[in-house]
């Protein structure tokens, strides 16, 4: 099993989840890299792939698990001519098995294109947005659960999966508190977690530990 | 300020499926080469319709491979789409390097439809492009049309500056060239479109004399006529979302409702070894699934079975699904059926007694209908049947024997399988009398007839289980009668009735059948003038187009069709109709 880290910008990030499946599912077949099928009445190409990623938002740490016996470099270096610059890996591990990074991630890491400042999340962060043309408002402070300087960026950790917070829906009250006028595509996911133990394990360094255990 | 970039970012995310918008499919060619012109080809559909295109399709893979023009594309935004750029001020562009319709050299529209009339103003409207020839400095591109509704551009000639009648292969191209080199000189407009006019298939409408005739394009050499082998692969799904290979052009059955049966000819037929090729390359350059065959009647290419022998291993091995469409009952074999997955069968038998079916030259028996049976015994357990209501000399009876084909089928069902349990969904258009065909003189059944035949099948055959039926909207079907046979001055209805709001009319949820109606009114003209019957002495609008078939040709298939009188398919001996004037039909 092989893992790609790849990213999803530019234009890319207007491409729904969904129409990302079978553009890479395509990438891969253009490629001639020899990924395992499902044995069901339609047989699909076994390729796992990390939580969505809201669309709109940019992206330099998204994963993707392929079956398949070829050697890591190869399926890279194949991917990567095989797939517009907007989409392209930088970083292949092997695994024994699949990571299961859909289930497992629980946090992301985003940047956004603003100067760093100390958000105040103790009493409450609430963002408002539409759910089925009804606007809905949302209490959403324990869902960001890190304010970070990067480089003087302001950086957000936001939980992800199951109890997810599209970094998108917080724009209007950050641009509100920044004075900004960001947009979603320059948002960009830099980093996921695992929980592991009870502790963030940040999925690279996860990957690694995977691939050396084998 | 922001940038048109940042402009556009902020609009995409408030709109849905922003994918539509944003270009840069893979396989895209090289936009940034120094060109001596550049062409932008519109579909007045939404993107997933338009990148479906096969038409356009070939005709841009053609441009982009000169080496110094570019052809880029544009699609019909959705409403929302339209309604954010007016707010941003931002007007029509093209998805590969997002420059407005106005600033191309050339601009054309693929006009496939007649209810696609209303969008192709709409995307004048959004280009800022005003709609009609007339209006239009030099200072405009040239605007183009091609497409199917070329058959008869009368309706919408007004807007353009040039119509291409027929293939548009070689015809662009030269286009192109005309219009780059006399930019250079500093020609007119004007003088640029006499240039035009030699060009076969080219039709000028502001420069047409009395008695003048247009010659339709025909590409001479199919077989080896450029293709676009590293397609473009859609950013989201397209309607058809797979590998098409086009097998021939043309068709030999010569159903005498059929548009495209008598437009197309002559026939002319690709090799299964080039098609075999083509569909290879295909489908390692766009990573695709599918392969799809097309043409008018997929069944009845000479060269279908080394096709799918050529293909068979390729599909296997890449996992790579083959899918038959169009069959003809009278050319199904079961081998087709052995390997293909079971889930559904079409056939067009088009009318429901043999009467009619005579009639209307659809050569499929009552024995041949009765062959489904084979299909039944290689697993199938539905089957989508097509027909047509409002066929001329049409009775009840007729709609009867649609009733009797699905009891009739699901005997045969038992008989082999020995349960019960075939779906049958029985899917009926309204029969539009069309340019170009020996019906193109007859009267469409007015709108109250096709709702009360609607709802006599739908009686008839709710009383036979697991049958499901659907029909076309009646409203539609009158209107598009009466663009298809429209003269020039239903112009001025197409402009009143985008006035009035009219777009997207293919689009349930958008047609204004009160709307169009209006237009009419305003105009003063009545839309139900233009289904009725057309006496044969009489000019037609299309009249001036040389389509290859000769009027006098089509005149004897009414009469034949009237008689009752089938005509043997062209792959048993030449019916003489005349279309081999412009290129020999290879069958």
């Amino acid at each position: 099993m092989i893992v790609l880290k790849y990213e999803k910008t530019g234009r890319a990030c207007f491409i729904s989840h969904i129409d990302l499946l079978k553009h890479t599912a395509r990438t891969i077949r253009r490629a001639g890299i020899p990924v395992k099928f499902s044995n069901g009445f339609s047989p699909h190409a076994l390729l796992f792939f990390s939580a969505p990623l809201a669309l709109g938002v940019s992206s330099i740490a998204e994963y993707l698990a392929i079956d398949t016996d070829m050697q890591a470099d190869e399926v890279l270096s194949r991917f990567n001519a095989n797939c517009p610059e907007v989409l392209k890996a930088s970083k292949v591990f092997t695994v024994l098995k699949n990571p299961n990074l859909q289930g497992r991630v629980t946090a992301s890491d985003y940047v956004f294109p603003t100067a760093y400042k100390d958000i105040d999340l103790s009493s409450g962060f609430v963002v408002s947005y539409k759910k089925k043309g009804e606007v809905v408002e949302e209490e959403v402070a324990d869902k960001i659960l890190g304010v970070y300087n990067l480089d003087g960026k302001l950086c957000l950790r936001l939980a992800t999966g199951n109890n997810n917070l599209r970094p998108d829906r917080l724009l209007p009250r950050l641009n509100e508190i920044c004075g900004e006028d960001m947009t979603a595509p320059n948002i960009v996911k830099i980093a996921q977690y695992a929980n592991v133990d009870g502790q963030l394990e940040e999925v690279d360094s996860l990957l690694s530990t995977e691939t050396q255990n084998k | 300020m922001q940038n048109f970039d940042d402009k556009l970012n902020s609009i995409l995310l408030k709109v849905e499926k922003p994918a539509r918008y944003v270009g840069g499919e893979w396989n895209t060619p090289d936009m940034s080469k120094r060109t001596d012109g550049d062409f932008c080809f519109c579909f007045p559909e939404v993107y997933e319709i338009g990148m479906s295109n096969l038409g356009v399709a070939i005709l841009y893979d053609i441009i982009n491979k000169q080496p110094n023009f570019v052809a880029e594309r544009c699609y019909a935004p959705w409403p929302d789409m339209a309604e954010e750029m007016k707010k941003a001020g931002i007007p029509l562009f093209s998805l590969e390097t997002r420059k407005p319709l106005k600033d191309f050299m050339v601009v054309g529209f693929s006009v496939g439809f007649e209810l696609l009339y209303t969008n192709v103003l709409y995307m004048f409207d959004l280009a800022g492009i005003p709609f009609r020839a007339k209006d239009r400095d030099d200072s405009y591109p040239i605007m183009l049309a091609g497409g199917p509704c070329s058959v008869n551009p009368a309706p919408f000639e007004d807007f353009f500056d040039v119509i291409i009648c027929g293939e548009g292969e070689d015809a662009d191209l030269e286009i192109m060239k005309i219009v780059s080199n006399g930019r250079k000189q500093g020609l007119s407009k004007i003088e640029i479109l006499e240039q035009i006019k030699s060009v076969q298939g080219a039709y000028v409408p502001s420069l047409k004399k009395d008695g003048e005739k247009v010659v339709k394009a025909v590409i001479p050499d199919f077989e080896n006529a450029s293709y676009p082998e590293h397609p473009l692969v859609p950013n989201i799904e397209a309607v058809h979302d797979r590998a098409t290979v086009e097998l021939y052009r043309g068709c030999a059955s010569g159903c005498r409702f059929c548009q495209a049966g008598f437009w197309y000819r002559p026939i002319r037929e690709r090799s299964a070894e080039r098609c075999t090729a083509l569909a290879k390359t295909m489908v390692e350059s766009a990573g695709f699934d599918e392969i799809s065959l097309c043409s008018l009647s997929t069944s009845d290419y000479t060269g279908l079975e080394k096709l799918e022998e050529g293909l068979s291993d390729f599909c296997k091995e890449k996992k790579v699904n083959l899918s038959l469409p169009s069959l003809r009952i009278s050319s199904f074999k079961p081998e087709m059926a052995k390997d293909a997955k079971k889930n559904s069968l079409t056939f067009a038998p088009e009318a429901g007694t043999q009467r009619l079916r005579d009639v209307i030259n659809k050569n499929v028996s009552e024995e041949e209908i009765e062959k489904i049976a084979i299909a039944f015994e290689a697993g199938y357990e539905s089957i989508k049947l097509y027909f047509m209501m409002g066929l001329p000399t049409e009775t009840d009876e007729d709609l009867d024997g649609i009733v009797e084909i699905c009891k009739k089928l699901k005997w045969l069902y038992y008989q082999k399988r020995h349960k019960r349990g075939l779906n049958i969904s029985v899917s009926c258009a309204v029969f539009i009398p069309k340019p170009c065909t020996p019906f193109e003189w007859e009267a469409q059944i007015t709108l109250e007839e096709m709702h009360r035949r609607q709802m006599y099948l739908r009686e008839k055959l709710r009383q036979v289980k697991g049958v499901s039926f659907s029909y076309h909207g009646a409203e539609t079907s009158v209107l598009e009668g009466a663009l298809a046979r429209g003269d020039k001055k239903l112009s001025a209805v197409i402009e009143r009735a985008y006035a009035l709001g009219a777009k997207f009319d293919c689009w349930s949820e958008h047609f204004k059948w009160d709307v169009w109606t209006q237009a009419f009114d305003d105009c003063g003209l009545s839309m139900s003038s233009y289904v009725g019957a057309i006496d044969t002495d009489k000019e037609l609008p299309w009249d001036f187009i040389d389509s290859g078939v000769s009027k006098k040709y089509l005149l004897a298939q009414r009469a034949l069709a009237y008689q009752g009188i089938t005509t043997k398919n062209c792959r048993e001996g030449c019916n003489g109709c005349g279309a081999n004037k412009l290129g020999r039909c290879t069958i």
